[in-house]
């Protein structure tokens, strides 16, 4: 199962992409491990994750049609 | 009168001044209206390091920040009695100086219409996903980050 996750604001600019794409896990949970060991630079900036445009909390199941977005601390307005 | 409709709220680049005009002009015929109340955001040249910020560029996850600013608009609609509100931010680059957020709040009375509309305001900047990159004079960037 492939995962497609977007980038924005400082994170896309930092690994260069729009997304990223990221095989083989089945939970939120998983999915912070494996990006993390795959992309060392997540570890050093601060950001929440969305799926299906909803800021997470705790561990969410995903499948290939869930939306994964990391957000970068807002500064709208 | 339904507010379920998910609205666009975002314009490119600056908001102009004349824009924020007509919006004001068009209320005219809602004469149960007795009071607006608006805030206008404008981009400040604040100095970092000896340098000037020159502009903002904005970004946003815009179907999230849609999505979000419906569910704060409905929040807002049954918690204050209000005729209507209006809300319009920026994407892309915004000089200093000009103005990047625009928001519009009208009641019968005065009171609803502030209320509602510093509550919109707070709400928007901590809970939408955008975000605005400082370009100061010499070419360099940082991200902003709302306190």
């Amino acid at each position: 199962m492939r995962i497609k996750i977007l980038l924005f604001g400082q994170l896309k600019e930092r690994l260069g992409a729009d997304f990223i794409e990221i095989e083989g896990v089945m939970d939120s949970d998983l999915l912070m491990v494996k990006l993390k060991s795959e992309f060392p630079v997540l570890s050093e900036i601060s950001f929440r994750v969305a799926v299906d445009k909803n800021l997470i909390s705790e561990k969410v199941v995903l499948s290939e049609k869930s939306e994964v977005a990391l957000l970068p601390p807002f500064s709208g307005g | 009168m339904s507010h379920t409709k998910v609205k666009n709220i975002f314009i490119q680049g600056a908001i102009s001044p004349s824009f924020i005009m007509e919006r004001i002009q068009k209320h005219s015929t809602k004469t149960d209206i007795g009071a607006h109340n608006i805030f206008i955001g404008q981009i400040r040249a604040d100095e970092k390091d000896g340098h000037q910020v020159t502009a903002i560029q904005y970004t946003a996850y815009e179907e999230m920040a849609l999505e979000k600013m419906s569910n704060i608009r409905e929040d807002i609609f049954v918690k204050y009695p209000l005729t209507c509100l209006h809300v319009y931010h920026s994407l892309g680059l915004v000089p200093t100086g000009e103005i990047c957020l625009f928001v519009f709040t009208s009641a019968s009375h005065r009171k609803e219409a502030i209320d509602a509309c510093e509550e919109l305001v707070e709400r928007i900047k901590v809970e939408l996903p955008i975000w605005g990159e400082e370009i100061f004079d010499n070419g360099s960037q940082t991200w902003k980050i709302n306190k």
